[in-house]
């Protein structure tokens, strides 16, 4: 029946339903071309920049006299310039890029009040260079994922009040009635992250509380960030752009739901899982535990969701960016996801808990599937909102085997290294057990230094792998802006020659 | 039938659920602890950071050395904090309420620095790990902090603070040159040297206690 | 989905309109599949159960490492040890016994710095302590350098050595207890096959009480030599 109807549309675009819709989101997406290059032109900026501080910490933690005599580029102040560069500066620019496309195109509304966004954009832009040159020049204030100085957030606050307004007047504007689950995502990480992020600012910043409730502030913030608005965001992309591309509906609305509430429910007590066996009460402890073991449940549903949705689809892969680097990062996200409920049990936060492994943890969360997935969304959104198509699919392909095969092995370097480290300084009977030492006594805190140097030397290698990518893209990214070629018609940018152009629509 | 308005209800109640448990309880239970007078002592614990060391503070923040350096000491049997020499006892939420910033870290890159003045109570070896890790532990990933230090001319008597007769042959400047730590240097060495949790507080003494043999079956029933 | 014969049909690129441009705009939106939806495949059973056993399983989990929250949020915001039971409290054996030689031992990671976990010090620097006749020998020697320390060269086992030994004492840096001092000693003359006597707590008292007690200087090699 539904090819019935295909049929009609493609023979009489004009006047069937979907090539009214088809219509509408041409006008739709040209409305959206503006912030929308403004938004991710800024993000790739930044991811370069990211990558840059990223490459020099990494090597200084097995070279320390790189780049040893100026105080400026010292380790402490280029990871937590990395960090923000790459959290505030091209994962936030990136997420609202792609959650307003998103927003726009579901509730079937024209982006109005474009400008503002614009604006806001910029603002939010300035907040952070003056926040990360704040880092560099020594004013980080030492607060996980808050390092920006006081002085740079008035300006974050503003920029994001504007993304606020205008999220609001174009919701409100939306004419469409049934409430897609990408949207539920969306909505509610734009509402979940001006709460995190004034909390945290006030009762860590602005007016300390007292003691270690800083520290259960800071990781309620913390791990909502990337919880509630980077996983929405990401979650949100993925329930979009995996059905667009395959042309199926989703799986099912109540896998869908459940996965959506049980995240909404239990993510946001995880943080506390950063802080087990320290000097906060232990109920709070056992919670954020329990609020991580049950994060199987989303997980489990939304993987599920997904699985069943790719189910007979996988040849896609083969054609598709998009759908390549979302699929993978649906993957990223379901393993991430139960390394990070595991990693909340005591008796592995024992052996894990201050480790290397906890940064592959991170990595694989932020990298592997935020950043992969905001990557696919780019390429699926940029041809639309420019009318061009990307100018090498060569350049994809590179992108997507240097970034994927670089994660890939950075995570595994730095868990196997994190484990091997975790077990010769925290649980020196489980690592003679293992016959990493002799003895079970603690070993000397420089043999688990020297123990974890291999792999942060290979961890160099992964990052150098993931910068040609990241380069690869940045390369691509500009030459589709600045050509200035007209629409090429049906030919599409993609991995191999597609015979059949509706599989292939990217 | 529009259900955003009980979308947003709901995921207002999903946040506002952990704000309340994780913030606000404990704000209320716990955000509010008093220094403990003891009166053997005369002084009220924890004690406050003294002027320089609260300087040094800074240094440590402004340098993010909490990327690789916690401030926490885990509980005996969790972790090896206590057998590694550590600290005595587990850090407890005493312990910080004098603090403006709390520096608990996450990485272990590097050694624990809660007792670090306990433990290294040396200046001159926190001069010389600060000038090159390497001279006081060989094969470190820490970076040095030279520019914590400045080598100048001796002009008329030699500075008492100067460090580089210490120092190894390959470190020594010119004849006629000293090296002396800046006021940074100086602060941040100070910060190091007051960090230490010796006061034990009431509450340390709340940890569990092996049940004796027979006693085994009742443990279990909880 | 993917085996559509519509999907092969070649009339889609001729379909509809024969303008060139108005084909070349329409281009772009006919390559784009339908907006998504969600399908309405009921939950399947076995997703019930799972989260019904996850969440069973979590709330047993909370109850049983509670950290007293039963004594209220007050008293539960003092506890850190998961294990520790406030309604058991003082019933099990609170009076545990003290090991000399294992707190020694816990105490040493300092003294590592320089003597060397293997007790072996570092050759014309710091002495060894392993089978040395300075920590196995007289008492008062050794807790005199444990209190003032230690400075200038010195001979030990026939060898020369030049370094700087801090004040362990009260009023220095490291300003440990008489306990401390005891049990540190304790420890060094116990470890690597040494074989002497623990030291006891008021014996350090003692020795710290007699003679210079204001002392803070360090002591030098030949001043030691006297006290033997």
């Amino acid at each position: 029946m539904a090819s019935l109807r295909n049929l009609a549309a493609s023979l009489n675009p004009a006047t069937s339903t979907d090539d009214v819709n088809r219509a509408e989101s041409r006008e739709i997406d040209a409305s959206t071309k503006w912030p929308a290059i403004f938004l991710l032109g800024s993000a790739v900026v930044w991811l370069l920049i990211g990558t840059v501080f990223a490459l020099i910490s990494s090597f200084k933690m097995h070279s320390p006299e790189f780049l040893g005599d100026y105080e400026w580029l010292t380790f402490g102040r280029m990871r937590a310039a990395h960090l923000n560069a790459v959290v505030y500066g091209w994962s936030v620019n990136a997420s609202f890029a792609v959650a307003f496309w998103l927003m726009a195109r579901l509730s079937r509304s024209v982006l109005r009040h474009s400008g503002l966004l614009i604006v806001a954009a910029a603002f939010w832009n300035i907040g952070v260079t003056l926040g990360i040159g704040g880092i560099l020049a020594g004013d980080s204030t030492s607060i996980e994922w808050l390092e920006m100085p006081l002085y740079a957030t008035p300006l974050l606050f503003l920029a994001y009040a504007l993304v606020g307004a205008w999220a609001v007047i174009t919701f409100r504007f939306g004419k469409s009635q049934h409430i897609y689950v990408s949207q539920w995502y969306i909505l509610a990480a734009l509402f979940w992250f001006p709460w995190l992020y004034s909390v945290a600012e006030i009762m860590i910043l602005l007016t300390p509380a007292r003691g270690t409730v800083q520290a259960l502030v800071n990781w309620w913030f913390a791990h909502n960030l990337i919880g509630l608005w980077f996983t929405s965001i990401g979650l949100g992309a993925i329930y979009y752009f995996l059905p667009k591309v395959l042309g199926k509906p989703i799986h099912s609305y109540y896998l869908a739901a459940l996965g959506f509430w049980s995240l909404a429910i239990f993510y946001n007590w995880t943080g506390v899982s950063h802080l087990i066996g320290g000097p906060v009460p232990v109920w709070v402890q056992s919670a954020g535990i329990v609020a991580s073991f049950m994060m199987i449940i989303p997980v489990f549903v939304t993987a599920i969701n997904h699985h069943m949705t790719m189910l007979g689809n996988f040849d896609a892969l083969k054609n598709s960016p998009t759908l390549r680097f979302i699929v993978f990062g649906a993957v990223a996200y379901t393993l991430t996801s139960l390394q990070g409920s595991l990693m909340a049990v005591r008796s592995w936060s024992e052996v894990t808990h201050f480790t290397h492994y906890t940064v592959a943890h991170a990595h694989w969360g932020m990298y592997a599937f935020f950043t992969m997935t905001m990557f696919g969304s780019i390429y699926y959104i940029m041809p639309r909102i420019l009318l061009q198509e990307w100018p090498s699919a060569k350049l994809i392909s590179l992108h997507f085997w240097a970034t994927a095969f670089g994660v890939t092995l950075y995570v595994a370097d730095l868990s196997i290294g994190g484990i091997i480290q975790g077990l010769l300084l925290n649980t020196p009977v489980l690592a003679h057990k293992f016959g990493l030492q002799e003895g079970t006594d603690p070993v000397p805190f420089l043999d688990t230094v020297k123990a974890a140097l291999p792999y942060l030397k290979w961890r160099s290698y992964a990052g150098i792998l993931i910068t040609v990518g990241h380069v690869a893209f940045a390369i691509n990214f500009v030459w589709m802006i600045v050509r200035s070629v007209e629409v090429t018609k049906t030919k599409l940018t993609l991995f191999c020659t597609p015979t059949d152009t509706e599989v292939a629509a990217r | 039938m529009n259900r955003a308005p009980l979308i947003f209800l709901s995921i207002f109640f999903a946040l506002a659920l952990s704000w309340t448990g994780i913030v606000l309880v404990n704000q209320i239970s716990y955000g509010s602890l008093q220094p403990v007078y003891d009166e053997n002592d005369g002084k009220a614990y924890p004690l406050q950071t003294p002027g320089l060391a609260a300087r040094g503070k800074l240094v440590y923040q402004d340098l993010g050395c909490i990327s690789c350096h916690s401030q926490q000491v885990r509980r005996l049997g969790y972790g090896s904090d206590i057998a590694r020499g550590w600290g005595e006892r587990q850090s407890v939420a005493h312990d910080y309420i004098r603090e403006d910033r709390v520096l608990l870290g996450t990485m272990r890159t590097g050694p624990d620095l809660r007792n670090i003045g306990a433990r290294q109570a040396d200046h001159t070896w926190h001069y010389l790990h600060l000038y090159d890790p390497q001279i006081t532990s060989a094969g470190s990933n820490m970076p040095p902090h030279r520019f914590l230090f400045e080598t100048r001319k001796v002009i008329g008597q030699p500075s008492p603070k100067a460090i580089q007769d210490k120092l190894p042959e390959k470190y020594r400047p010119k004849a006629g040159y000293e090296i002396v730590p800046t006021e940074r240097g100086e602060s941040l060495v100070e910060y190091l040297l007051s960090l230490k949790d010796t006061y034990a507080y009431p509450e340390t003494k709340n940890v569990y206690v092996e049940p004796a043999p027979e006693a085994g079956k009742e443990g279990e029933k909880k | 989905m993917s085996d559509n014969p519509i999907k092969k049909d070649p009339r889609l690129d001729r379909s509809g309109l024969s303008d060139e441009r108005l084909q070349e705009v329409h281009s772009i939106l006919l390559r784009e599949k339908p907006e998504p939806k969600e399908g309405d495949t009921p939950l399947p059973l076995f997703i019930l159960g799972f989260v019904t056993a996850v969440i069973f399983a979590g709330i047993i989990y909370f109850v049983h490492y509670r950290g007293g929250l039963e004594t209220g949020f007050h008293k539960a915001a003092l506890i850190y040890d998961e294990r520790y039971d406030p309604t058991k409290a003082g019933v099990a054996g609170q009076e545990t016994k003290v090991d000399p030689v294992a707190q020694g031992k816990l105490l040493f990671q300092t003294c590592a710095a320089c003597h060397q976990a293997t007790g072996i010090g570092v050759p014309g620097v710091y002495p060894p302590l392993a089978g040395s006749e300075w920590v196995t020998g007289g008492d008062e020697r050794v807790v005199r350098i444990m209190l003032q320390g230690l400075t200038g060269p010195l001979k030990v086992e026939g060898k020369d050595y030049n370094g700087n030994m801090p004040a362990f004492g009260p009023g220095g840096g490291y300003n440990l207890s008489d306990e401390k001092i005891a049990y540190v000693i304790s420890y060094i003359r116990q470890e690597w096959g040494n074989k002497a006597a623990e030291i006891t707590t008021d014996k350090v008292k003692e020795i710290r009480e007699k003679g210079d007690v204001g002392r803070v200087k360090p002591w030098s090699f030949e001043e030691l030599e006297a006290i033997k």
